[in-house]
């Protein structure tokens, strides 16, 4: 049994014992303790004997350990000395009975994603309490300080259980703000894995967990097209990911990938979740940017990219989600499809971006290819000034460089 | 659970012949909604507070009490009232908390109350 089998066997199993001991300790810190503590005692028993269903076995470990230890503290409550074991309380009765495991990993993602809580703190605790990623990982992923991540994440489960946000899956008529919050989450979380694998190596970040994530979400609730739109959008994107970086650790943007380096089991997926999504003819802004990269995906086959399809996906999303941001990105592929003085045309109608990078990148790329290279000059000049992280500081240079 | 739900609302918004008449649309919707609240009985107490200029506050400080005439903190929103209520989780007093009527510009805080 290697040290990985056993890590890969935790963490699979993580999300659904996570889930099924807060629902029945109504307690998140307890139910992560007592998931720690069975991964402990796996550690000694597993290999003697490999359990024939891991989840299964860490449940039952976990509530047993979590049950002793809200006797024991019980007991010393009343400080009563060698009194005898208390007699087995109804929830043991029911372990001797091999209760299988319930599943409440929906109700748990709806718990960490509650509006009530701060949307930061909902991405960070969802990763923290379904994933299980370490407070010191999410401070280095979301840009704060460690004790910070962590008054966080101590702030929004004291949250929870102090407020009374209660342990369920919302009644439907709640779903179009509840579930926005979950996808929102989702979408604040992948977006830190993005950047953060953008780097690259050894601070590669938590995408993977997102890709699980939005897929177990998807599998949950099969019949909301938006979520499907989320896990396909992930996808496409994770699809991508090995070909992000050139030989030197330079950005390479998405038209310019090496596509044999593309996983075509993520494109096939994301495909088929967003064909899925289609089928229910409500659209929505994640199953259009699943659309616009799975637009990108497409030129695996084809050979070229089909700006002028991903043109119009960017004026749905510019309805969907009037934003700067959707605006400069919509000027980028109209820059591509109808040449580089409409892009630069349209980037001029967007305000106030001037310090986020891609506003900055666009710009530049728009002005060389227009042939004013003073301006592109200029704008490359203020994209470097914005502290871009090391692979897209090489991909600057270099164009600055290609001006001449 | 017990939950306190305080009723922010800037003062002025009142003032003048529309705000009077605006008033009178929102105390109208506040007793429909405490006797809704009453007949299911998760209505534990609640009213409408005078306006701050009645507000005296007691400030201790190093051991000495001094009067203040005024509420504690200088805002534009000031504390005009107050529901108390039980049900069952956040999810319920928040649905409890959409419902309570505020003039434009309001801001209604949900607290549970602590359980000792």
């Amino acid at each position: 049994m290697s040290p990985q089998w056993f890590g890969q066997q935790i963490s699979a199993a993580r999300p659904r014992v996570v889930a099924a001991l807060a629902g029945r300790l109504r307690d998140l810190d307890l139910a992560e303790d007592a998931f720690a503590d069975a991964s402990a005692a796996a550690l000694v028993a597993w290999p003697n004997q490999a359990p024939r269903d891991p989840a299964a076995w860490l449940w039952r470990a976990g509530l047993r350990k979590a049950l002793d230890a809200k006797r024991r503290s019980a007991v010393r409550e009343r400080a009563v000395l060698d009194e005898p074991a208390p007699p087995p309380t109804p929830e043991e009765a029911l372990m001797a009975a091999d209760e299988p495991i319930p599943d409440e990993r929906l109700k748990l993602i709806f718990v960490c994603c509650h509006p009530a809580l701060a949307p930061d703190s909902r991405a960070a605790l969802t990763l923290k309490v379904v994933c299980g990623l370490s407070t010191k990982r999410l401070a280095r992923a979301f840009f704060v300080a460690e004790p910070a991540m962590l008054q966080r994440i101590t702030r929004a489960k004291k949250k929870i259980a102090g407020a009374g946000v209660p342990f369920e899956v919302p009644g439907r008529q709640a779903w179009p703000e509840r579930l926005e919050a979950v996808l929102t989450t989702l979408e604040i979380a992948y977006a830190q894995a993005y950047e953060d694998a953008a780097l690259a190596g050894e601070s590669a970040g938590f995408a993977a967990e997102v890709l699980r994530l939005s897929g177990l979400l998807a599998e949950l609730t099969p019949d909301e097209p938006e979520v499907l739109g989320l896990a396909a959008l992930v996808r496409f994107a994770e699809a991508r990911r090995p070909a992000r970086l050139d030989d030197l650790g330079a950005m390479v943007p998405p038209e310019q990938q090496d596509v044999g380096l593309w996983r075509r089991d993520l494109i096939a997926e994301g495909a088929r979740l967003l064909e899925r999504a289609a089928g229910f003819a409500r659209s929505g802004p994640r199953q259009i940017l699943a659309a616009i990269h799975g637009a990108h995906c497409t030129r695996a086959e084809t050979g070229a990219t089909d700006w002028a399809a991903i043109a119009a996906l960017y004026d749905v999303l510019a309805y969907l989600r009037p934003h700067a941001a959707t605006a400069v990105n919509r000027a980028v592929a109209i820059g591509e499809a109808r040449g580089p003085e409409a892009g630069l045309a349209e980037l001029a109608n967007v305000e106030g971006m001037e310090t986020w990078l891609p506003y900055q990148t666009a710009l530049a790329a728009l002005s060389a290819r227009a042939g004013r290279k003073p301006q592109a000059a200029a704008a490359y000049a203020a994209a470097l000034a914005l502290s871009p992280a090391p692979a897209e500081r090489l991909y600057l240079e270099a164009r600055r460089r290609e001006l001449g | 659970m017990q939950y306190m739900i305080l009723i922010y609302e800037p003062e002025d918004a009142y003032a003048g012949e529309a705000g009077q008449a605006a008033l009178q649309d929102i105390v109208a919707k506040h007793m429909a909604l405490a006797a809704d609240l009453r007949a299911k009985g998760w209505m534990k107490d609640g009213s409408g507070l005078q306006d701050s200029s009645t507000a005296t506050t007691i400030i201790t400080k190093g051991g000495q009490q001094t009067l203040h005439d005024g509420p504690f903190a200088e805002t534009r929103e000031h504390l005009g009232g107050y529901y108390l209520i039980e049900v069952a989780d956040l999810d319920a007093a928040l649905s409890v908390a959409r419902r309570v009527p505020v003039i434009d510009g309001g801001k209604v805080e949900v607290r549970p109350l602590a359980v000792y």
